[in-house]
């Protein structure tokens, strides 16, 4: 009861906070915006009609912008906001503990990822019929729980808001570009299956072709060996110095 | 421990990389008492409390806190004591009132507390302002409020009045004098010497890491009245300081047998001239 009470209280706060801060917010209106104006341009282009692979196209282009976007810089930002106001240690000295305070950090984020996610699908033209719900739902928690969880990384290695997003940007190029382009470039497209956006990119993709889609062992391994790694960079950059370095 | 012993600090040593910052610091913090913790900047003040609060490890000595050795304390410490630095921020987008029910929440306070806090603090009347539009003397007020919504057995203050007007200075003394008499121990650290005379019970100068002296105010002034002078205001309007000898206690008495006296006033040392005393540098250039 104890532990519920703490962890509803920080992820009130950090509902509070991300939701007022305009600069994390952008994020979520600018995946949906973009996949709404992309998928409007490409039907004018198409003459009212959207092919398979521009469908898949968008959807890539919004998951892997939700994941990017949502996950590294609303968690790692909402985090440095901390750290720049002073607010951080106060909570950290009022009883809350280290774990109270990862779950309630990534709580609304990853709740926000996921809805975006499946906003990304109903918007970007494909049929519903064609989507294996709970495959999706599955890969989509996964993954937003990996991007939640190196947000949590870029927030404990930021000082401020300004050096969290310096610390996403090379992050983002990396798990953002290459599944967006993964559909350009038969190398990208390799690499692109060893990164987690990759894996639900390409979920994605196939269904907007039309393809049945089964979770292969390389993309559960993919996400299960991501999430595990970037647990694991956490605890050991956490251990070090914990949430803010003294 | 003695029962009333909230706070015992034995041998506590401290060292960065090369720099000692805190040299064999011994202190104990009783039920209900104001200890003072006095020194120029850097000079180990908020070392020691991180220390005592569990944010730091000592590099010797023992530290023990509500009959707890603070190596082996968690984070339900702080459901016992309270922290306020000069740094502790608000959550300027949060409401004063969402500000303390926030706190309310993990502490498992009830709203009423809350209520009496705001009431405590005069900032009732702002409760559903934005907390970044309080002013600075306000928005310390709101973060000592936090800091003793859960009524706390140790309140631990790191410089509470550091660049706040004087008026809200007062107004944040009548407020820790009057949790002192609830009951609450404070530990506070300053460098503003008239501040730690008119709260304290106790003080204890800091220099370079070290205890240099420490007792009440009182007491310290005293022990360091060697050269006894009085400050005497004539019926002319002249001013005169005469030190203690038998010629000018003859002349004193004349003058007063004469009512040639207006005003009397004996000039014990300040805190301020005990720690220059002791140290040989003056608060505001010992940290350079």
């Amino acid at each position: 009861m104890d532990n519920i009470n703490k962890l509803t209280a920080v992820a009130q706060i950090k509902w509070i906070c991300i939701t007022r801060n305009t600069a994390i917010m952008i994020g979520p209106l600018l995946t949906v915006a973009m996949v709404w104006m992309v998928k409007i341009l490409y039907s004018i282009n198409s003459g009212g009609n959207l092919s398979p692979v521009l469908v898949s196209l968008i959807l890539s282009m919004g998951i892997s912008l939700n994941l990017c976007m949502d996950g590294f810089l609303m968690v790692g930002t909402a985090i440095a906001e901390e750290k720049e106001k002073h607010t951080l240690r106060v909570l950290m000295t009022s009883s809350v503990n280290g774990i109270q305070y990862f779950i309630g950090s990534i709580l609304f984020p990853f709740v926000l990822i996921n809805i975006i996610n499946i906003v990304v699908l109903l918007i970007s033209g494909i049929s519903i019929s064609q989507v294996s719900v709970v495959a999706f739902l599955l890969v989509s928690a996964l993954a937003s729980l990996i991007s939640c969880v190196i947000g949590m990384i870029v927030g404990l290695c930021a000082k401020n808001q300004m050096n969290a997003n310096l610390i996403s940007y090379p992050l983002m190029i990396v798990f953002m570009m290459i599944p967006m382009f993964g559909n350009l470039s038969e190398k990208l497209h390799h690499i692109s299956g060893f990164l987690f956006t990759g894996v639900l990119a390409e979920m994605a993709s196939g269904f907007a072709e039309g393809m049945p889609y089964t979770l292969k062992p390389l993309d559960i391994a993919v996400l299960i060996g991501e999430l595990i790694i970037s647990i694991l960079v956490f605890l050991v950059l956490y251990r070090r110095n914990g949430y803010e370095k003294d | 421990m003695e029962q009333n012993v909230l706070l015992d600090l034995s041998h506590i040593s401290k060292r960065y990389k090369t720099e000692l910052a805190l040299k064999d610091i011994n202190i104990t913090l009783h039920k209900g008492e104001i200890l003072g913790f006095l020194g120029p900047s850097g000079a180990g003040k908020t070392t020691t409390i991180k220390i005592i609060t569990g944010q730091l490890r000592q590099t010797s000595g023992e530290a023990k806190i509500l009959d707890t050795d603070t190596v082996n304390i968690d984070e339900s410490i702080y459901e016992k004591i309270g922290v306020v630095s000069d740094q502790s921020g608000i959550y300027e987008k949060m409401t004063v009132w969402q500000n303390l029910s926030m706190f309310a929440k993990i502490w498992r306070v009830p709203s009423v507390r809350v209520e009496e806090v705001l009431h405590q603090v005069k900032l009732y009347e702002h409760r559903k302002k934005p907390a970044g539009k309080l002013s600075k003397g306000q928005t310390q007020r709101l973060v000592l409020a936090r800091a003793v919504l859960h009524k706390p057995r140790i309140l631990f203050l790191d410089e509470p009045t550091s660049g706040l007007d004087p008026s809200t200075a007062v107004s944040i003394h009548k407020m820790l004098l009057g949790l002192k008499e609830e009951g609450m121990s404070i530990f506070l650290t300053t460098h503003n010497m008239e501040e730690a005379t008119k709260l304290c019970d106790r003080v204890a100068l800091l220099y370079q890491g070290k205890i240099v002296e420490c007792g009440s105010p009182k007491e310290l002034c005293l022990k360091y009245n060697q050269n006894k002078k009085y400050h005497l205001l004539l019926n002319n309007q002249e001013e005169v300081v005469l030190e203690q000898s038998p010629q000018n206690i003859a002349k004193i008495s004349e003058w007063m047998q004469r009512d040639e006296i207006q005003c009397i006033h004996s000039c014990e040392p300040t805190l301020e001239h005990v720690f220059l005393q002791v140290t040989g540098a003056s608060l505001g250039l010992a940290s350079m």
